[in-house]
């Protein structure tokens, strides 16, 4: 694998750090009046999902890791394991359920979404921003409240549990942002 | 023109003017000195930008002051007596989102002064200019020790390089202070980011640049606006051996980097036969205090 030295970090860049891949989330230079610049960045380490901070001396140089991020269509999941399919091969590509904590609740059979690989694993999965999901089970909706003022908690078809309206119904279908996990209208 | 250009020059235009209103009323001496030298600076980590002159009569190259600051010591050494002098300056291979290759630099002296007399007037010059809110002082022992539990003017480089290891931070350097700087820009300037005004004073020995020293630390002094660095002030070496001393060191440096380096200014050396005055001077960056006085606004 490349190595890449600090006058090549940009956001997105990917490297190996402690022996986990990371992405360069913020990357700024810092050259001190009387002294040697560096490079104070902000990572995020891809398997454990932590922020790291870090600087690094200038010149300095760190492996690249071997990540990429595929489109991939999400096939079904078993109970222990999710499957996933890249539609422009076919292959298909299995994470375990321990991996999928932030995430389960935003997937849908069929939709699609982006999928992490490192060396060929599978290390991480990310949901459309916003998906449809059905209301299993909430208190009845009030008919007169249609402002939408309130809210109450509604539990969807996947698991999770979205703060909604009062006039949400069960078997309403409705639009989730899954980085806010915020109601974000009716479908 | 733009509405927000237009404001932006007026606004640099008005802290220049009062900048001038300041020392003119405390009786500084505006004073220029020459930006086209013939010796590039020596210090460690900042170059000279080059300029070819007289090409078509008898070629030489000049170099474009980093700092006024060796020229405005001539000065001081034949009585000028308390200066300051507002000036583009120019400096080569720097790189950043606050570095840039010229900015105008704000360098006064004050004769008699030390250190936290500086500082203090420092204070008032940038309260008048608009800069608002707390100002808190911390010695380079104390921020080391208040926000990184570090003993850092009683650490060795070795034992330096075991907390660098411990941070997960590169080990690699040639010298103690440059360890140190490293650390100061990870563990310390984070920690200060939410502090109005700054001062951190008393600076190792490792890092005396041309300020006097005694025991472990140098009389120098950094200010940071927000975590931003905006000035560095010492208490001036005053004969022309601790110069000359200072000026073979860091070409030294210089050398080992692979870094050009040449022959010290020799005319700056003769004329420090006159010892400088006992003195205190600073450098202030003038883009980087103007942006956080707008910010400030």
């Amino acid at each position: 694998m490349a190595y890449y030295s600090t006058s090549q970090f940009k956001n997105g860049l990917k490297l190996m750090l402690d022996g986990n891949p990371c992405s360069i989330i913020n990357n700024e230079i810092r050259k001190p009046g009387k002294g040697q610049a560096s490079n104070r960045v902000k990572l995020k380490d891809l398997i454990t999902g932590k922020t790291l901070e870090k600087t690094f001396k200038s010149g300095e140089s760190l492996e690249g890791a071997d990540v990429m991020e595929l489109d991939m269509q999400y096939l079904y999941n078993d109970g222990s394991e999710w499957n996933f399919m890249d539609p422009s091969t076919f292959d298909q590509y299995v994470i375990n359920d321990n991996n999928m904590d932030d995430v389960r609740g935003y997937l849908v059979e069929q939709d699609m979404c982006i999928v992490t690989l490192w060396n060929d694993n599978p290390i991480s999965v990310t949901p459309p921003n916003h998906v449809i999901l059905e209301v299993v089970d909430t208190d009845p909706g009030l008919k007169g409240d249609t402002a939408g003022t309130g809210g109450k908690p509604a539990t969807m078809n996947t698991g999770v549990v979205v703060q909604v309206p009062l006039f949400i119904a069960i078997g309403e279908q409705v639009k989730v942002d899954t980085r806010t996990n915020e109601y974000a209208g009716r479908s | 023109m733009t509405v927000s250009l237009n404001s932006h020059i007026r606004k640099k235009a008005n802290i220049l003017k009062k900048i001038r209103l300041f020392f003119d009323a405390q009786g500084l001496l505006e004073v220029q000195t020459p930006s086209l030298l013939n010796t590039p600076t020596t210090d460690v980590y900042i170059d000279s930008v080059s300029a070819h002159v007289n090409q078509d009569i008898e070629p030489k190259t000049q170099y474009l002051h980093t700092s006024p600051e060796l020229e405005m010591k001539k000065l001081l050494s034949q009585g000028s007596g308390d200066i300051y002098q507002i000036c583009q300056v120019y400096r080569d291979n720097e790189f950043g989102e606050q570095n840039f290759n010229e900015f105008t630099m704000l360098e006064y002296y004050r004769l008699g002064f030390d250190t936290h007399q500086l500082m203090d007037d420092i204070t008032s010059l940038i309260n008048v200019l608009g800069v608002k809110g707390e100002m808190v002082k911390l010695s380079y022992a104390q921020a080391f020790d208040q926000f990184a539990n570090i003993d850092i003017l009683n650490t060795n480089f070795d034992d330096l390089k075991i907390v660098a290891k411990t941070h997960g931070l590169s080990t690699d350097f040639n010298w103690i202070e440059d360890l140190q700087i490293f650390l100061f820009v990870h563990l310390i300037e984070p920690a200060i980011k939410k502090i109005p005004i700054c001062f951190i004073y008393d600076y190792p020995a490792d890092q005396s640049a041309l300020a006097k020293t005694e025991g472990r630390v140098a009389y120098r002094f950094e200010l940071y606006l927000l975590g931003v660095e905006v000035a560095n002030g010492y208490n001036e070496l005053q004969n022309a051996q601790a110069y000359q001393q200072i000026f073979e060191r860091e070409n030294a440096k210089r050398k080992q980097l692979g870094k050009t380096f040449s022959e010290p200014d020799q005319d700056f050396l003769k004329q420090l036969e006159n010892s400088l005055p006992q003195c205190s001077g600073v450098a202030i960056g003038i883009e980087r205090l103007t942006s956080q006085i707008i910010k400030s606004d």
